[in-house]
């Protein structure tokens, strides 16, 4: 008898979830591989969010939670956290991605030449309603070039560097190691840089676009221009014990580098990237990198502001508590209330007796 | 030279206790450090678990790693056993850890709690794990951590007093209603968690060990067995917990604790324990039950 309450709140979690689960159906390792096959734009996301590579694993996220970004996300971090970390992958190298999109906005033209890559920037968005009249949507084949564009290339900093109008900062030789890890260490302020980038890679996608958004809008004050933006493939480098350094496989990386318009003596380039295809978060993290020396502070474009309110598993889950109960807190500021009430009862009174009489 | 076979262990679906070795012991020295500066936030990392952060995530590493075989697992929500988020985490912490699962504060070696503590005295064999959402005390009146950290570092609380100052002028009372800044050994101010004010008084020369920790915020402290947690006061103001300790609870019968109040449909409202675990062995040992009640920090009403 006693303990009946206790076993009701099991069965009313059981069935809430069971409701939930009702409307996905049944989930098999088939709708799994469709929902990674269909959405990889969305599983490029969820990776990025989750700083994890593991494009299986997201699409199985993605599916168990029935396309809740941010229950997904969570799914994967808390798989992510219990994984040991092995190693420590060799720095990536910009001469030695391999490109698939590559542009600048800030030239006509730069060394290495402009590359489109798989885009649908310059496509019309008009919904292909006769799909579902059973029309079916092949694409057409990709036509090959005469002249394939070069796999590797340089960055357009490096030659900004050599004509002296981007700062060459002097390389810090850091044992791998030694690089500050978010995923195990608190994010403290003023954040190492390490902390920052790795902060930004793994925000919330819409969040680092509202604030950048904010900042191009002209609440920030240095404007962003695309000096450069990459969608590559990038070798994961791992040295085995023995010495040799092989590559364990492949990741798709997004880089952006952002330059401000507002130079005079250099220009200031602000950098974000990510794991996966991710274009929206890469330039508005970029933008923010790049404020965030000149914000003021308090404002929303400080380091401390934008990587505390752009963590998606944090700002979500916050968000969500408020549906659990705070009786207590509530009457306990009810109890203050009443009493606050009573003492501004009793002086009005007291007010009116003292009023001289007319 | 390291192997390969020294770099990966055997394949488990889950480690003891969920956290993996190297998150407990994160954890372990970040604690030890927390007791040793009692009301010092510690930065800690904060792992992801599979609850959503501000559900008790911070409370929950603090207890996964604290938790053993033998333990004895009590957890409650806003004093009740039974609140849905609870029954959840209770039940991850056994199964994760075989510890055993109870609704009794004096069969219970570890804690977990959201917004209270237990009406019935604990023990210095106990330790009581608080959820905390918002560790820092001076947010209200410092947006900024890093800043808050220098402040903290000054012992400079004079903002601090000044909001309660205010509140006094504004209103003839102060309204800080629960997570009511306290100085912890006469060094740091701590925000106590939600708590209500009944409840501050309950950490001040106590038994038990309390861990605080917020999980989103990545901070944990401490107040360690026979610390002094004073609430901010002013000497011609006293601290003044809820006026609770006339009403009397409608299920038990019990009166001198902390109710929650269940409005009515005549428009009037009933009271009853806030803490859930009191009041089913109330109700058992008016049943007729032998079931021990342990003493309580509250008797009629006064601490």
């Amino acid at each position: 008898m006693a303990y009946v309450a206790a076993r009701g709140g099991e069965r009313a979690i059981e069935q809430s979830q069971r409701l939930y689960r009702e409307r996905l159906g049944t989930i098999d390792a088939a709708r799994v591989d469709e929902i990674g096959r269909a959405l990889p734009w969305l599983v490029d996301r969820i990776m990025g969010e989750a700083s994890l590579y593991a494009p299986e694993l997201a699409a199985l996220a993605l599916t168990q939670s029935g396309g809740d970004l941010y229950e997904a996300v969570l799914l994967l971090r808390a798989w992510r956290t219990t994984q040991p970390r092995l190693a420590v992958a060799e720095p990536l190298i910009q001469d030695k991605l391999f490109i698939h999109r590559r542009i600048s906005a800030a030239f006509k033209d730069i060394p290495g030449g402009q590359i489109l890559g798989p885009t649908l920037d310059y496509s019309h968005r008009i919904l292909r309603t006769d799909i579902l009249e059973g029309a079916a949507f092949d694409p057409e084949p990709v036509e090959r070039s005469a002249e394939p564009a070069p796999p590797h290339q340089p960055s357009l900093a490096s030659w900004q560097k050599a004509q002296g109008l981007v700062v060459d900062f002097a390389r810090e030789d850091i044992p791998k190691d030694d690089i500050p890890d978010l995923t195990r260490e608190p994010l403290l302020f003023p954040a190492s840089r390490a902390h920052r980038l790795q902060s930004l890679a793994r925000a919330d996608t819409g969040g680092v676009m509202a604030l950048g958004y904010a900042v191009m809008r002209g609440y920030g004050p240095a404007h962003p221009t695309v000096n450069e933006l990459r969608l590559g493939e990038a070798d994961v480098e791992i040295a085995h014990p023995r010495g040799t350094v092989f590559s364990a496989g492949r990741v798709r990386v997004s880089q952006a580098e952002v330059a401000s318009k507002a130079a005079i003596e250099n220009i200031d380039l602000g950098f974000c990237a990510t794991l996966g295809w991710n274009e929206v978060k890469i330039i508005a993290g970029g933008t923010l990198d790049l404020n965030a020396q000149h914000a003021t502070k308090g404002s929303p474009f400080e380091e401390e502001f934008f990587l505390s309110h752009t963590e998606p598993v944090e700002g979500s889950g916050f968000c969500l508590h408020f549906k659990l109960p705070h009786y207590v807190t509530f009457q306990s500021m009810l109890d203050a209330m009443r009493d606050a009430r009573r003492k501004q009862a009793a002086k009005a009174s007291k007010a009116v007796v003292k009023e001289p009489a007319e | 030279m390291t192997t390969l076979r020294q770099l990966t262990r055997p394949w488990r679906p889950m480690s003891y206790g969920f956290l993996d070795s190297s998150a407990k012991r994160e954890l372990r020295r970040k604690l030890l450090k927390a007791i040793a500066i009692p009301g010092c936030q510690i930065p800690y990392a904060s792992r992801e678990v599979p609850m959503a952060r501000g559900w008790g995530t911070g409370g929950l590493q603090v207890t996964l790693t604290l938790l053993k075989p033998s333990s004895v697992v009590k957890v409650i929500d806003q004093g009740a056993d039974e609140g849905v988020n609870a029954v959840s985490i209770r039940h991850f912490l056994a199964k994760v850890s075989g510890a055993r699962e109870t609704i009794d504060t004096c069969e219970a070696t570890i804690i977990q709690s959201r917004h209270r503590v237990p009406e019935e005295v604990m023990r210095n064999d106990q330790i009581l794990v608080l959820q905390v959402p918002e560790p820092e005390p001076l947010r209200p009146v410092e947006h900024h951590i890093s800043a808050a950290r220098q402040m903290h570092a000054d012992a400079d609380y004079a903002r601090l007093w000044l909001i309660l100052y205010e509140q006094m002028v504004r209103t003839g009372r102060i309204m800080q209603a629960t997570e009511y800044p306290s100085l912890v050994n006469g060094r740091y101010v701590m925000s106590p968690s939600p708590i209500p004010r009944w409840d501050v008084p309950k950490l001040h020369m106590a038994h038990h060990l309390t861990l605080l920790s917020a999980g989103r915020e990545k901070r944990l402290y401490a107040v360690p067995p026979f610390t002094r947690v004073e609430p901010l006061a002013f000497c011609d103001v006293p601290y003044r917990v809820e006026d609770h300790a006339h009403l009397t609870c409608s299920r038990s019968g019990l009166n001198g604790y902390f109710m929650n109040e269940v409005p009515q449909d005549d428009g009037g409202s009933l009271f009853e324990l806030s803490d859930s675990g009191l009041c089913q062995k109330a109700l058992r040992r008016a049943a007729g039950e032998d079931v021990p009640i342990g003493p309580t920090w509250y008797r009629n009403g006064v601490m």
